[in-house]
């Protein structure tokens, strides 16, 4: 069998040669026959016409021996290819309007299957990806579904858990790299020994990290990024052994991971060992995760989740058997929970790309649909051909083949336009932010997206060729010979057929626009809450403090003279520190213990937003006071141990008793007296997390001394553009200290309209689904209520002769385009109310059946509707009844 | 010439296999062959040589190189492959049986039943 292929395709290659050689070989045929007959005393002409006479036409011999190649197939296809080229010539109209329907169709699903196929079916790039799993400890009675995991947990399940192969932990962070004078911020990971063994891709060059290099005093070593290491360091082969700051800490650089090696969407570019303490790793800091460390684990070959999910139960089980605080994590809904590392780091977005799929796939069904309309019309007009031709003889099949070769050059054409819109679309979803979802980086358009999109534009070539093709083979010759002429009208099966599908353009149509209704009032609403704090005039950046560099008074130190610097500049109202402003996606909660508050029996403790506030927070921000006072700097300089908590912090725990003077502890335990803080007042709720977040978590605000972690946010209220000062305060901070960037420059305005970027953008991409989809109804109606008025001149003309007037003739156009449009809607209201409730999830107090929303849709269609069979209908009141009849 | 019979459906390729596999001849050299080989008796439609010479060609029981005729002209000479003697000597064994079959039950007189 194979042989065979490969004789094909030598003669396809060489097909000269081949036509040559036959040529060749027949002619020296003929001469030595010729010869021989000469030699045996025939005269020269006698032997010719013998020849011929016994040999035949040499032209069937050749196309015989071309016939065992298989060779003929590929000359048929040309023919064909060639037939079908000259066909959509002659009708540009239609071939534009196709090729630009499948342009748009086909580039909008490859733009949204790209994502897709990159961030939810790529595997990971390691061995084996699907074996690989997280775990993170979850509280969700306490408002805390997400909290990582803590070394505790690590230590104490390394090797203790049979199914997993190895478990490592991770934590991401960010550190100034490079010789003093020229540092820069690079992104790091800070990983346990065995976390590159886990992934099962380790350095290409050097070692990884040891048992021993997980103490602050050891872990003075470093691997590097290809990346980094090419750009950094030329690619120096010999760069194992040599010196690296990281923090102004000299480290020694002892390997070098492979090119290929990306874990999930971060852009590390080197790698460091997570060191800790002992006291670290006790049992009391089991829960201390604050999700800022995750881990990963490997499953063994043949161990299930389930089974890993079953030991990590029964070890937390044993565990808290001896926990001080085993009742109130169990009464928070403790458990550490296995997921695929994959599926869970894509969780947040995967509804929202499958989401846009079924768009994506309802347009190009849409638009499917109005090919084969068109298709159809088009066919009709060549009904007479067609069936002469069967009459003459062509083959069933040629009739199908010839079919299938014309929509397949069609979808051809339209699949290269549309691997051209599908670039620039992935263009557009860089400029939408996409590149910053998880795995996001890594969309592109690459061989594994055009081989799919050449095997379903050839797919779709046949699917559209399917009902032609019927249609054509159904058709009973003699019919076909009468029927469809000029004279007569279309025939009923057909007209039927066209109709429904104009029907169900509309309702998908329709439910289109009803989705992208949907998610745009969503947005509306999401857009409409009030984050809580006055957003306008507010720069805000982070700043890292390695702690290397500052201890605790140095903050305190750097803190205080950054504030004094931001408050002396011009254009600056007030300038604040915090720990963590609102939106900017690392907003953690933590324990605290009201004094004198006894939690009822299955009350499970709450989670908080804590942070640390220095200078002017409150005021920089915008924050409104509804009780007592906010925190000052000067509340920063002394040591008294006072905060402001939020009205629902208040109304949670004080709900008949005033707030001010009530005392509560930094934690989930009480502790002595004088370590309680006393609360001066109480602040209006503030969105955290996004505005979309619904249940508030409560929060306190205690002065940055309390609460001092490697990281502040600077926020500055300015009564110029916030953005004009950005460059000020960077160079405030350097004045401080040279070495320290700020990161994450953003006004609070941007910042919020950021937060907005999971909403906004499957709105917008939805309603420009829909307005296409709309324009290709428009198209499709247009297209076969043009043709039924073309093809019924002669009808109308009669009418008209027997009295009938213009505007009867254009009511009843616009009375089919109504019906159809009637049931259209019908169809979509129900496919719009599935929707619906599909989208629940993703619907921000918005129900899934909106009368508004429907309302509008509707009224959007038939607008559309009948600006679509106006110019028909209009055509037709114009029929003069003497041209019709006469041209008969 | 003396009397030429008709060529069987199906025999004409293993005519051409066994023509071959006594030295590799080109188009014309097959025909000739054949010709002396069945002592003038079988008369080849001269048609469907070639298409027959592509078809075992295509299917790899012979294979076709060109070369120098005896009169010194440019000619495809076609040899055997060794799965085209495998194929030969399956058809000859079948041919023979067949033959043989039909002969037996051709010559079968009424005592015999």
């Amino acid at each position: 069998m194979f042989k065979r292929f490969r004789s094909f395709f030598r003669v396809l290659t060489r097909r000269r040669d081949f036509e040559d050689g036959m040529s060749e070989e027949l002619r020296f045929h003929i001469e030595q026959w010729t010869d021989d007959l000469v030699r045996s005393g025939m005269s020269r002409g006698k032997a010719a016409r013998l020849i011929r006479i016994e040999l035949g036409s040499l032209d069937n011999i050749k196309a015989d021996c071309r016939e065992t190649f298989g060779v003929h197939l590929f000359d048929e296809l040309r023919r064909q290819l060639s037939y079908a080229a000259r066909l959509l010539r002659k009708t540009p109209g239609f071939t534009a309007t196709a090729l630009l329907t499948l342009a748009v169709c086909i580039g909008a699903n490859l733009t949204i299957f790209a994502v897709i196929d990159s961030v939810l079916l790529r595997p990971l790039p390691f061995p084996e990806p699907d074996r690989l799993m997280t775990i993170f400890n979850t509280y969700p009675k306490a408002g805390v579904e997400r909290d990582g995991s803590s070394l505790t947990n690590y230590y104490e399940r390394r090797g203790r858990i049979p199914a997993f192969a190895s478990l490592a932990i991770y934590r991401y962070g960010s550190e100034i790299v490079g010789e003093p004078g020229s540092t820069e911020r690079l992104q790091t990971v800070r990983v346990s020994p065995d976390f590159f063994s886990t992934l099962g891709l380790g350095p290409a060059i050097g070692r990884t990290f040891t048992d021993q290099e997980t103490t602050s005093e050891t872990d003075h070593v470093a691997i590097l990024s290809d990346t980094f290491w090419r750009q950094r360091y030329n690619a120096d082969p010999n760069v194992i052994g040599r010196q690296i700051r990281v923090n102004s800490v000299p480290r020694t650089v002892i390997g070098v991971l492979p090119r290929a090696f990306r874990f999930l969407s971060s852009d590390a570019r080197v790698f460091l060992p997570l060191a800790s303490r002992p006291e670290d790793r006790t049992p009391l800091q089991r829960h201390s995760g604050g999700n800022v460390i995750q881990m990963v684990a490997r499953l063994k070959p043949g161990a299930t989740v389930a089974e890993a999910q079953s030991q990590i139960d029964a070890q937390n089980a044993t565990l808290e058997v001896d926990d001080p605080q085993a009742k109130m994590i169990a009464d928070a809904g403790f458990r550490s929970l296995v997921v695929p590392l994959h599926a869970d780091h894509v969780a947040t977005i995967r509804p929202t790309l499958l989401l846009l799929e079924a768009g994506v796939l309802v347009l190009l069904l849409i638009g499917t649909v109005n090919l084969v309309n068109l298709l159809l019309i088009r066919t009709s007009g060549r009904i007479k051909e067609l069936a002469v031709r069967q009459a003459l003889g062509a083959s069933r099949g040629y009739i199908v083949s010839e079919t299938v070769v014309e929509t397949t050059l069609l979808t051809l054409i339209g699949g290269c336009l549309g691997t051209a819109v599908g670039a620039g679309g992935i263009r557009l979803l860089g400029a939408l932010g996409y590149d910053r979802l998880p795995l996001g980086g890594q969309i592109s358009f690459d061989m594994r997206l055009g081989l799919v999109a050449l095997i379903a534009v050839i797919v779709l070539g046949i699917v559209l060729a399917a009902p032609i093709a019927w249609f054509n083979l159904r058709r009973h010759l003699g019919n076909a010979l009468q029927s469809e002429s000029r004279g007569g009208t279309s025939g009923r099966a057909t007209q039927i057929l066209r109709h429904s599908f104009i029907v169900s353009q509309i309702a998908l149509a329709f439910i289109l626009l009803a989705g992208a209704g949907l998610l745009g009032l969503s947005l509306q609403r999401a857009m409409a809450v009030s984050p809580g704090f006055q957003s306008d005039h507010v720069l805000t950046g982070q700043i890292l403090l390695p702690w290397a560099d500052y201890s605790e008074a140095g903050r305190l130190k750097f803190v205080e003279s950054l504030m004094v610097k931001v408050g002396h500049l011009p254009g600056v109202l007030s300038a604040g520190v915090v720990n963590n402003v609102p939106f900017s996606g690392h907003s953690g909660k933590s324990a605290a213990t009201v004094m004198g508050h006894v939690r009822r029996p299955g009350e499970s403790p709450r989670g908080h937003y804590s942070y640390g506030v220095a200078g002017d927070y409150f005021r920089a921000m915008g924050f409104s006071l509804r009780a007592g006072r906010f925190l000052t700097a000067d509340d920063s300089r002394r040591s008294e141990r006072v905060c402001v908590v939020d009205e629902d912090f208040a109304r949670y725990y004080w709900p008949h008793a005033s707030p001010i003077g009530q005392r509560l502890w930094d934690g989930s335990e009480a502790g002595k007296d004088a370590e309680a803080f006393t609360v001066v007042g109480v602040v209006g709720e503030v969105k955290q997390a996004g505005l979309t977040e619904d249940e508030a978590q409560g929060a306190i605000y205690y002065p940055y001394a309390f609460r001092i972690g490697d990281s502040v946010f600077v926020a500055v209220r300015t009564s110029v553009p916030p953005e004009s000062l950005g460059l000020t305060l960077q160079k405030v901070v350097r004045q401080i200290d040279a070495n320290i960037p700020v990161n994450d420059l953003r006004s609070m305005e941007t910042r919020i309209a950021d937060s907005l970027v999971a909403r906004r953008s499957p709105a917008l991409l939805a309603s420009l689904f829909s307005g296409i989809a709309l324009l290709l109804t428009a198209v499709g109606t247009y297209g076969v209520l043009s043709f039924t008025v073309a093809q019924r001149r002669r009808e109308i003309g009669l009418r008209m002769a027997l009295g009938a007037e213009p505007r009867h003739i254009r009511r009843y156009f616009v009375q089919v385009s109504l019906r159809l449009l009637a049931g259209g809607v019908l169809l979509g209201l129900i496919g719009a109310w599935l929707t619906g409730q599909a989208m629940q999830a993703m619907l921000f107090r918005v129900p899934a059946f909106n009368l508004a929303v429907l309302t509008g849709a509707l009224c959007t269609m038939t607008l559309v509707s009948l600006a679509a069979c106006l110019l028909p209908s209009q055509r037709a009141a114009r029929i003069s009844p003497m041209e019709t009849l006469a041209e008969e | 010439m003396g009397k030429t019979a008709e060529l069987l459906p199906g025999t004409l390729d293993m005519l051409i296999l066994k023509a071959v596999s006594l030295k590799p001849l080109h188009g014309y050299g097959v025909l000739l062959r054949i010709r002396q080989i069945s002592r003038e008796a079988l008369e080849i439609p001269q048609g469907s040589l070639y298409p027959a010479l592509y078809r075992l060609e295509h299917h790899g029981l012979i294979a076709a190189e060109w070369g120098q005729s005896e009169n010194n002209r440019r000619a495809k000479f076609y040899t055997l492959t060794a799965a085209g003697r495998r194929r030969l000597r399956d058809e000859t064994a079948g041919w023979n049986r067949l033959a043989s079959a039909i002969a037996a039950a051709l010559g079968t007189t009424s005592e015999e039943v």
